[in-house]
């Protein structure tokens, strides 16, 4: 879609979600309650499809479109998976399938596929106790398992959302296609993906401790104004600066090569640096706002402990550190500054 | 909400600059291992070399931004970019020029007279005139504008009284651009300040050596004791000194020696880790990669910005404030696990000493160019917290 377009979009995105999103509904998805018409509404707008073709009903966005989305939504904490959903309608549109409606999510593991038959575990899947289907790539193949073929074992995050572990026992698959992304591709786009609400998620975390500490006030004056509060600030910044800077230029890296390759490295070290930076964006954003921001009250946790959930899913800053660092170290130390240039693993 | 907006618009730099890139790895290939330097193993934008800077002058890569009418070629910024980055990525001696190509020619080109400019900037390009940076006094660090250095008006120019310190490069360079007094008194704060050219050959002035912890000469005290400066060495208008301090100060921190200056530290622990490291070491060395690729990404973005016609003062200061502590975390986290993760014990002890070196040299990194404290007060401003 065009700029103008997109930033409509987006627009719109935020006006919705700043009305829907509250603490409230936040708060009652950590309860387990499915907040079934903030979905249906989401739905009419069209959000999961964002990156689906037109032909499918879909709105014919780019994988930029999405991120830019997703990043937007991350800055909500908007507690359905529309970011898993719209990946994995992204995944089936373009292995020819047609993207259903309802939550989905992307389940990405040591899974086997046996003609339409899925077997094998995968811990951790996001929204595993919501989502009506499961979507995973296996080597080349995309595959699309109902939840009523699947075991679920739940297991919510540290964020409140309902995580949990999956199994297929010889599952029948609803849908298989050959996949425009490999499977090693697709845990990099989820992780493009979690890089992108990360960055939404810091953003809001910098305006939330900068507000706060204009409005709070001790020893008879804002807390702003206090040189230490804004060293603390400041410094807070630079970390989200670089949150949002890593994801954004792996963002557009990404995109230049579309679903089936491109900017590998770059989501590497953007999902590296993200997870790397979340601590520290967590621990000043909350010693800035003392025990307020430490209460189930404020909304900070919303997005702090998203951040801690964030930083692992999808590959940590191990994970995707260990890739890079072996890479450039079979590369040897000539490798080292052309690759970096070149936003590419040494080889 | 109103969200204080910190976006680094990821910027691809033109082709054009990717192709001089070439060129430059290779002329540096070729010249690196011909030119004297003097000290340093491992060189980055502090280590002096007025072989290596005549041989890049000889390229036109010295104020490669500049007029063609003064010696430049009339590049774009972003081409300016590549060859600083190739310079430091390739740990070339590029101490001797530096300072001319990065602030000083820009400041004259901007401020100066047509004399100076005639006089000095072709002479900065062709790599054989090289300045140094006179802004800090004993009493004057953080706190520029409480320069007490007085040039006082007298016929036919300026009489200069006064001492600047942490002069890099004072002792092996022709001129320096020292910030002093020229009107009103100490306290009047911005008003009243001055550029002046000086030529550090001057009768009354006088270089000593200011020797760092590490035993480094880089710094001097530079002293005026009645020291005679002719009045075609006044830079810009009398009184203008402090708007020309300030544009010059936004040149010093946008750029990547600002993570990069011990680029040398990454490079050995490559080295020193071997081809196939355990996974934790693999994991570190990935961690310490990304930081370093992501501030190559804010900093081309701030470039492109800059390009652009944008004037990203909050953005530069947060780059130099996580780049500067990107290097000194980098010789920490390196050297632990190379302690547990080194392939050999000869390249263990001497990369301990490498990283040990680049340990000491790190106090430096946030206090040069503008201490932390100092940027993350601009960046609070930018915050709307003062």
């Amino acid at each position: 879609m065009d700029r103008d377009t997109r930033d409509m979009l987006l627009e719109t995105a935020d006006r919705f979600f700043t009305e829907r999103c509250g603490r409230e509904v936040v708060n009652s998805v950590e309860k387990g309650i499915w907040p079934a018409d903030l979905w249906k509404e989401i739905e009419e707008m069209g959000l999961p499809l964002i990156a689906v073709d037109e032909t499918k009903g879909g709105v014919g966005g780019t994988l930029a479109d999405m991120l830019a989305l997703l990043r937007l939504a991350g800055s909500h904490a908007v507690p359905v998976p529309l970011a898993e959903t719209a990946l994995a309608n992204l995944l089936v549109g373009a292995a020819g399938g047609q993207p259903a409606t309802g939550p989905s999510t992307i389940a990405l593991g040591p899974l086997s596929l046996a003609g339409n038959r899925l077997s094998g575990k995968v811990e951790r899947v996001p929204f595993a106790s919501v989502a009506e289907r499961f979507v995973t790539v296996v080597n080349g193949t995309l595959a699309v398992v109902a939840r009523t073929n699947a075991k679920i074992s739940d297991a919510p995050s540290h964020a409140g959302e309902p995580y949990g572990a999956v199994s297929f026992e010889n599952a029948v698959c609803e849908f298989t296609g050959t996949s425009a992304a490999n499977a090693e591709r697709a845990l990099e786009l989820a992780a493009l993906v979690r890089a992108m609400q990360m960055a939404g998620a810091a953003d809001k975390v910098l305006a939330t401790a900068t507000e706060y500490s204009k409005q709070r006030v001790q020893f008879g004056k804002p807390i702003s104004t206090f040189q230490a509060i804004q060293h603390m600030l400041a410094e807070l910044a630079s970390h989200v600066a670089a949150t949002i800077a890593s994801a954004e230029a792996a963002a557009r890296d990404a995109d230049e090569g579309g679903v089936p390759a491109g900017g590998s490295f770059s989501i590497a070290a953007a999902k590296s640096q993200c997870s790397d930076f979340a601590q520290k964006i967590a621990a000043i954003s909350h010693q800035s706002m003392g025990a307020m921001g430490f209460t189930h009250e404020h909304i900070l946790h919303h997005y702090t402990r998203r951040l801690w959930v964030w930083r692992r899913d999808f590959g940590s800053e191990s994970f995707w550190g260990a890739k890079i660092g072996a890479a450039f170290a079979k590369a040897g130390p000539d490798g080292l500054w052309p690759a970096l240039t070149a936003s590419k693993y040494a080889a | 909400m109103s969200i204080p907006k910190l976006e680094f618009p990821p910027f691809h730099l033109p082709e054009e600059a990717e192709a001089l890139r070439g060129e430059v790895r290779a002329f540096l290939k070729d010249t690196l291992p011909k030119v004297k330097k003097t000290e340093d193993r491992f060189s980055s934008w502090n280590t002096a070399s007025p072989d290596f800077s005549r041989e890049l002058g000889k390229k036109g890569w010295i104020g490669i931004t500049w007029p063609k009418q003064y010696g430049g070629s009339e590049k774009s910024f972003l081409d300016r970019y590549v060859v600083t980055e190739e310079l430091l990525g390739n740990l070339a001696p590029a101490g001797s020029h530096w300072v001319a190509d990065r602030q000083s020619g820009p400041l004259l080109l901007r401020f100066g007279s047509e004399e100076q400019r005639q006089a000095i900037l072709p002479r900065i390009t062709a790599g054989e005139c090289f300045f140094s940076i006179g802004m800090s006094e004993p009493d004057s660090g953080s706190d520029l504008a409480s320069v007490r250095t007085r040039a006082e008006p007298v016929p036919g120019g300026f009489r200069v009284n006064g001492t600047k310190v942490w002069t890099s490069g004072a002792h092996r360079n022709h001129y320096c651009i020292a910030l002093v007094r020229t009107s009103g008194q100490h306290g009047d704060r911005h008003k009243g300040l001055s550029q002046i050219l000086v030529d550090l050959k001057t009768p009354g002035v006088t270089i000593r050596p200011i020797i760092n912890l590490a035993g480094r000469h880089d710094w001097n005290e530079v002293t005026f004791n009645d020291a005679f400066i002719p009045e075609s060495c006044l830079i810009g208008n009398e009184g203008d000194g402090w708007l020309q301090v300030t544009s010059e100060l936004a040149f010093e921190r946008s750029g990547p020696e600002r993570f990069m200056q011990n680029f040398y530290v990454l490079r050995e622990l490559v080295r020193v880790l071997g081809r196939n490291p355990a996974p934790r070491a693999s994991a570190i060395l990935g961690r310490l990669i990304a930081r370093l690729w992501t501030l190559r990404q804010m900093s081309v973005a701030v470039a492109g910005m800059m390009q652009g016609g944008k004037s990203p003062a909050i953005e530069a200061a947060l780059v130099k404030d996580l780049g500067t502590i990107y290097q000194q975390d980098l010789p920490e986290i390196a050297r632990v696990i190379a302690e547990s993760d080194a392939t050999t014990e000869d390249d263990l002890a001497d990369f301990l000493d490498i990283a040990q070196y680049a340990t000491m040299m790190a106090p430096s990194y946030t206090i040069q160019g503008g201490t932390t404290q100092v940027l993350r007060g601009i960046v609070a401003r930018g915050l709307g917290l003062r």
